[in-house]
């Protein structure tokens, strides 16, 4: 066939393609090969080189720093399993009283950042904490939450809702006539679950677990604010960075690949295992609750409400602390109002600096996101696949690693040129930009595009039929997305650390700071605002979100 | 009002030819409908019109001045949508004014030939209403209203009737013609069903594998099909074997003789159900010369109200099917019983034997 150059006509959305193309390129893809490259080059040669990672796996300092983050990780993904599962079970199919508040717990549970959950922990079961000091009282030495089980028993707590809620949208899509059919030919209650239930959401566990996984090794405030020697992955990562300021961070590049790598195995290894599971299933015969009745009522409400207790448990001991009266860090018995004082003496700048930075990101988010969602949507090119495979990334790439390759490219040779808070801006933006854009995504998947058409047809321009038919379809869904987006910036912690500096500090910096100082009353008023404005974004996508569950999943 | 003179348009995804070397062309005024099988490029054709695709060559002109380059909102052809696409944000009013918005028409002007269109379409009361407030008939009025308020040069219409149930279709098909013809619109519609083709159409173009079978008028389409693909694709049609038996034509299943001189090669012979009659006590020298007749087996009997089905094989197993005013005799008929199918020789007709056979 003869060779013949297409015709193409550029038109708006060409445009915007190519500008959305150079801001990953930038923002995502620079920084991630920047990591890369560098975990493979010598420092002090500069030459081409793989010592770097036969250091980090003959160095017992880096292997016991794998294996932990593998082993909490793991045990942690199982334990989100072992409670969002039954939890999903029990209130998709037994009369449960306070379902929905059970979700709701269960969702501000999922939001509120993590690091909070395990400084609470410590108030309550460290070494001076109020549980371990009452048993401590009566004569009876329980272990405190330092070290590995208590990183397992916070993840647990914190991931299971992921599980917990995709379980539960699988559950209540099951046909109930398979379960009817594997009834009817003679499986007992608990081998209908074991081998047909089960087996139906399996792909649904599947991603919530391998989502807990992920974020499991990502995180970096558990296991730095309970860790005491115990080192995982990330916060090995941040203390290599810190100690090769000044040169490049070769040994904090490595860690961050070996990161990397172990999510996208895990990802991998799950899309291949759900590769030849596809369940689709058509909605005629929706399961219903039954009513329980006797011990199995009590004990189904009692595991359920349980549950959600003891994961909110840490964020009401938080509150509750913030309000107690303190004298510098001690706390002197009674309540007061000390502590929010002296956030309004020590830390107006770190409030001010969380809310501007998330807001500009997440205005950045609001704009852009609508524009990629429609690339990825409608554009059917190569371009917009790379782009919606892109928005997958962010996921994937731990906050330290991403921070790492923003210093690596923005900072080596032009020092003054990006500031400290243009580049927390912008690091907030690309990692909570997938956010946004999935939102959008799924509101724009259901606007027929036959609409835009007939705008266009009518004699508006491409970015007129946007604005005025697409926009406003999808604005449910951008509003979602900027509000998941504003969540996870202003909680934001791993990243921040490595790129702030004294003007830039923000909440959840000075959360961490002040508890490694045992400022508890200062964290804690800290960590209640925190709180405070998430709760509120979570009530507002509540009043926006067509399916309340499924926008924070 | 506008003529559409469409040439050598071609598009391709990849290595597959969706539209190959389309070239219609179209008087003002003319209802056109495009009649295929889905995937046969129908709608590919008319959304390269609307400016949706882009052809990898070819020209569309109208009223002479090409229009292949232009960006679809600047071409001026309505298009009237399957799925209806009527805003769901805004009201029937709004919709209707998108385009007159869009063209920057005084406020006054447009309320006025907004409230004038929505009388055409008999949505006048509707006018402030929501679009889910209406039915699906109701809401395909206000896509033609939408459509034909900014006046446009073509109207496209893109399978608007089939999500309609069968009545409003019957119902809305008769009113379209009539607004088409009372604007003198130039229309282009496409539709897979060939009844509303046959009853809508100036013209039916008939399309399959991207080509153009034939374009012309309905009852020519109906009667002098083209090839092989028309014949059976517009109305039902039996296909019998032709074979040559000493120099003359026969039929393969009675060695009926029905024609002397037909091209050498595979032909098969083409009879409408409709103009078979079924004899059961036949007495073949009694027949005319005019007609032949071709004993078969009766398999099956429908009777379907207005008409009768009947599905029979001739004697070398080819299936064949008659359908006529229903007869207690006929249907009383047991299977595997004995019949004789009788036709006109006029109202033979033969294709090559190939899919996309030609006429001779």
């Amino acid at each position: 066939m003869a060779f013949s150059f297409p015709r193409h006509r550029p038109d708006f959305w060409t445009w915007i393609t190519i500008s959305i193309v150079a801001v990953l390129c930038i923002l995502l893809i620079l920084p991630i090969l920047r990591v890369l490259t560098l975990g493979f080059i010598d420092p002090d040669t500069g030459s081409l080189t793989l010592d770097n990672f036969i250091e980090v796996f003959t160095r017992n300092y880096y292997l016991n720093g794998l294996k932990n983050t593998l082993f909490v990780g793991a045990l942690g993904t199982l334990g989100a399993c072992l409670i969002g599962i039954p939890l999903a079970f029990f209130t998709t199919r037994f009369l449960i009283t306070g379902k929905t508040l059970i979700s709701t717990l269960a969702i501000l549970v999922l939001v509120s950042p993590p690091f909070i959950s395990a400084y609470a922990w410590i108030m309550m079961m460290g070494s001076n904490g109020v549980i371990t000091n009452f048993f401590g009282g009566i004569g009876i030495n329980i272990p405190t939450i330092y070290g590995a089980h208590g990183i397992i028993l916070v993840f647990s707590l914190k991931f299971f809702p992921f599980i917990f809620l995709m379980t539960q949208t699988a559950l209540t899509a099951v046909n109930k006539s398979f379960e009817d059919a594997a009834e009817n030919l003679g499986c007992s209650p608990w081998q209908r679950f074991v081998k047909v239930t089960l087996p139906l959401v399996f792909p649904a566990v599947s991603t919530g677990a391998i989502i807990c996984f992920v974020l499991s090794i990502a995180d970096f405030g558990t296991p730095a604010i309970l860790g005491r020697g115990f080192r995982t992955l990330s916060t090995i990562a941040l203390s290599a960075y810190r100690s090769e300021l000044g040169g490049p961070p070769t040994m904090a590049v490595t860690v961050s690949i070996l990161m990397m790598t172990i999510s996208m195995i895990a990802l991998v290894a799950q899309r291949r295992i759900l590769a030849n599971r596809r369940y689709a299933s058509s909605l005629t015969n929706l399961p219903v609750a039954v009513k329980l009745s006797g011990w199995k009522n009590a004990a189904v409400h009692f595991f359920s409400h349980g549950i959600v207790f003891l994961a909110m448990l840490p964020s009401a001991v938080v509150v509750y602390t913030s309000f107690l009266k303190t004298k510098g860090p001690v706390f002197v018995g009674g309540f007061g109002l000390e502590s929010y004082d002296r956030i309004w003496r020590d830390a107006p700048d770190a409030i001010y600096n969380s809310f501007l930075f998330a807001i500009i990101a997440v205005t950045f988010i609001t704009i852009t996101s609508g524009l990629i969602s429609y690339v990825i949507v409608r554009r059917d090119t190569k371009a917009a696949a790379a782009i919606d495979f892109l928005m997958m990334v962010p996921y994937l790439v731990p906050g330290v690693v991403m921070a790492i390759g923003f210093v690596t490219v923005f900072r080596n040779g032009m020092p003054n040129f990006f500031g400290p808070a243009f580049l927390l801006v912008m690091i907030y933006y690309i990692r909570r930009l997938p956010y946004g854009v999935r939102s959008t995504t799924s509101s724009l998947r259901q606007i027929k595009p036959s609409l835009e058409e007939a705008a266009v047809n009518l004699g508006a321009t491409p970015l007129g039929a946007f604005v005025k038919i697409t926009v406003p379809l999808i604005f449910p869904g951008i509003v979602v997305g900027a509000l998941m987006g504003f969540i996870t910036a202003i909680n934001e912690l791993s990243s921040t650390l490595i790129l702030y500096d004294a003007g830039t500090i923000t909440m959840p910096v000075k959360v961490y700071l002040a508890v490694l100082d045992g400022e508890f009353g200062l964290a804690a008023a800290l960590s209640t605002i925190l709180l405070l404005s998430t709760g509120a974004c979570v009530y507002a996508v509540f009043r926006f979100a067509e399916n309340r569950n499924s926008a924070f999943i | 009002m506008a003529s559409v003179e469409i040439s050598g348009l071609r598009k391709l995804y990849g290595d597959v030819v969706a539209l190959s070397d389309i070239s219609i062309s179209i008087p003002s005024g003319t209802f056109y409908t495009l009649l295929g099988p889905s995937g046969c490029g129908k709608t590919t054709l008319l959304r390269t019109i609307a400016g949706f695709h882009q052809q990898s060559a070819g020209q569309i002109a109208v009223d002479g001045s090409s229009i292949e380059h232009l960006p679809a909102h600047q071409r001026d052809v309505a298009m009237v949508f399957q799925d209806y696409a009527v805003f769901p944000h805004l009201s029937v009013r709004d919709n209707v004014a998108f385009g007159l918005k869009q063209r920057r028409i005084p406020a006054k002007e447009i309320t006025r030939q907004v409230e004038e269109v929505l009388e055409v379409v008999e949505l006048g009361k509707f006018v402030d209403r929501m679009p889910h407030e209406l039915s699906g008939g109701q809401q395909q009025r206000v896509g033609l209203a939408r459509a034909i308020v900014v006046r446009p040069k073509v109207l496209l219409m893109d399978e608007p009737l089939s999500n309609l149930d069968a009545r409003l279709r019957v119902d809305l098909r008769a009113e379209l013609r009539r607004i088409q013809r009372d604007l003198g619109i130039t229309t282009i519609y496409v539709t897979h069903d060939q009844e509303e083709a046959l009853a809508m159409s100036d013209v039916v173009c008939v399309m399959e594998g991207g080509i153009i079978q034939q374009a012309a008028t309905p009852l020519d389409v109906y009667l002098r099909p083209s090839n092989r693909f028309v014949a059976s694709f517009v109305g039902a049609n039996n296909f019998l074997q032709v074979g040559n038996f000493k120099g003359e034509c026969v039929l393969k299943c009675c060695g009926s003789s029905v024609s002397q001189h037909l091209p050498a090669g595979p032909v098969v012979c083409a009879l409408r159900p409709e103009d078979i009659s079924v004899k059961v006590d036949k007495d073949p020298s009694s027949l005319l010369n005019t007609e032949i007749s071709i004993p078969v087996q009766i398999k099956e009997v429908s009777f379907i109200g207005r008409e009768m089905e009947i599905f029979a094989t001739t004697d070398n197993g080819e299936a064949i099917k008659a359908v006529g005013r229903s007869d207690s005799k006929v249907i009383a008929l047991p299977v595997d019983s004995r019949a004789w199918f009788c036709v006109e020789r006029q109202n033979l007709s033969f294709f090559k034997d190939s899919e996309l056979g030609e006429r001779v």
